[in-house]
């Protein structure tokens, strides 16, 4: 009987049940935004890349073009392994140019990026 | 840019008015708003940035081995004043340069296969294959515009394409890469473009500078890096150089007989008769044939010694004026020295061109042409910009009058 009743009930009451569950909600999140706020961003950690790194893939490239070479001197693949290497090698170099010019100090880069804060503020008199 | 704050619904339907911050006069302003409440939308404030009224001037940079934070492009920005930073917050390997007023946009972003994909179809970087033009053209049209766009961003170091980064029309965008002036589509979009012509030798002892310190690294890899790339090179990129309004080509000395080690340079600046807003820069009188070598009585030099040649010439059918430096700078007073006997140089106050050269010092080349000339051609676009932008302001006002 109950579940006569019950099943009888769930199919009756869902219509009812929504919509004021629906207008609740609105002025619920009102009275309270911070409780209603989605976290739904996605936190992606974009690392930059450490200069080790690219050595070890540059080195690598060198020998497998020298390999790929080895077959079939003017072929694409050949040509494409090349470039791979030259692509690499500016790569590698750009990241030289970039820490030699002021990756050393970490509280300068910070300074550079949020000079309003209380550790990178200056006065001039 | 001008940025107008969307208040809620129930703001709108009372008696606030809606304000928006002060901007330029010729700016145009969109509004919009909700007719009818409902309670279930979210009452957060919206902004909307309207940038309708600038057109950006396009400038094409095109030269060989990738892009990222090249000489010319530190200097370029620097002319136009504030150094020019990757944006933050976001991808740290992004190649996007942006600063006040000019935003550095390199076009490898723009590689339709990456890395792996060009393995496996045996194609080089240098080859239109791997880019996808179409892309380029539009979102170029779009930032000339003042539309922002999604820009993809092509990982050097792992060879991928990373997710986009958006990017607002800059009032000067300048596009540095392989192919600027491939696409016909894309090169009427520019406003100015230039093109960097190294010479095979110069190439290679550039090549070895920088790439014996890597490990791995010997003369014999280097050597066959550029030989393999060269036949794609020369049948893709080197034509480029007949629609550049200025090429800068970069040879080795003529002052030093037998030199191999790439030090001292002959550098050229070409630039093109007839272009808008252009005026080439020239040596005592225009159109004439001039050889002069400044270091005598007035100015000593030290070994070799610097020579300037200027004349009239074709080139690829084209009328152009060259202007020709061999050897080095080694004191203040000969960069001033020369600075004072060119003339158009498009400065603002005497002095202009060594100041720029000193302030990057530490560049390479600021001790020879290639320096000297990539300034010039700096103040060149600055000139060509307030040109273009004092041309629009009063074009407007033409257009009312009649």
């Amino acid at each position: 009987m109950t579940t006569v009743a019950a099943t009888g009930l769930n199919v009756a009451t869902p219509r009812a049940v929504v919509l004021p569950a629906a207008r609740l909600h609105a002025p619920v999140r009102l009275n309270y935004p911070w409780k209603f706020v989605s976290m739904n961003r996605m936190v992606m950690s974009v690392k930059a890349t450490s200069e080790g790194e690219i050595s070890d893939k540059v080195e690598k490239s060198i020998q497998e073009a020298k390999e790929t070479c080895a077959d079939d001197p003017v072929s694409g693949e050949c040509v494409a392994a090349w470039d791979e290497v030259e692509e690499l090698s500016a790569a590698a170099s750009h990241a030289r140019d970039k820490k030699k010019a002021g990756g050393s100090d970490p509280l300068e880069e910070y300074c550079s990026d949020n000079p309003e804060t209380d550790e990178c503020r200056t006065y001039d008199n | 840019m001008a940025v107008s704050t969307i208040y809620s619904t129930q703001a709108l339907n009372s008696t606030h008015f809606l304000t928006s911050s002060p901007s330029s006069s010729s700016s145009k302003q969109v509004f919009f708003y909700r007719r009818h409440q409902s309670q279930t939308n979210r009452r957060f404030n919206t902004i909307i940035t309207c940038a309708a009224q600038q057109q950006t001037v396009v400038i094409g940079l095109a030269a060989d081995s990738g892009c990222g934070k090249s000489t010319f492009m530190r200097r370029l920005t620097s002319v136009f004043g504030g150094a020019a930073e990757p944006p933050k917050g976001g991808n740290p390997d992004s190649n996007t340069l942006i600063s006040d007023m000019t935003s550095v946009i390199c076009l490898d972003d723009y590689h339709s296969l990456d890395r792996t994909g060009r393995k496996e179809k045996g194609v080089t970087a240098l080859d239109p294959r791997a880019n996808d033009f179409d892309l380029m053209y539009e979102q170029v049209k779009a930032l000339k515009s003042g539309i922002a766009v999604e820009k993809p961003i092509y990982n050097h170091v792992t060879g991928l394409l990373d997710a986009p980064e958006l990017i607002q029309p800059p009032k000067i965008l300048v596009i540095e890469g392989l192919h600027p002036m491939f696409d016909e589509r894309v090169r009427d979009l520019l406003d100015f473009s230039i093109y960097l012509d190294i010479s095979n030798e110069v190439k290679f002892a550039w090549k070895i500078q920088r790439d014996m310190a890597e490990r791995g690294h010997s003369l014999e890899s280097i050597k066959a890096s550029i030989e393999a790339r060269k036949p794609d090179f020369d049948a893709f990129i080197d034509p480029q150089k007949q629609y550049a309004d200025a090429v800068i080509e970069v040879l080795p000395t003529q002052l030093i007989p037998d030199d191999n080690e790439g030090k001292v340079l002959r550098v050229r600046l070409i630039m093109k008769e007839g272009v808008k807003y252009f005026s080439p820069v020239y040596l005592f009188d225009e159109g004439s044939t001039i050889s002069w070598i400044p270091c005598g009585r007035k100015l000593t030099c030290s070994y070799p010694g610097i020579k300037f040649d200027y004349a009239p010439d074709s080139y690829f059918d084209h009328e152009v004026s060259v202007v020709e430096m061999d050897g080095q700078f080694d004191r203040l007073d000969e960069l001033i020295y020369v600075e004072s006997h060119l003339s158009n140089l498009s400065t603002k106050f005497y002095g202009e061109v060594t100041q720029q050269m000193l302030k990057h010092a530490d560049f390479p080349g600021s001790n020879n042409g290639t320096g000297l000339f990539q300034t010039i051609v700096g103040l060149k676009i600055r000139d060509l910009y307030e040109q273009l932008i004092a041309n629009k302001a009063t074009a407007p006002a033409e257009a009312a009058k009649a």
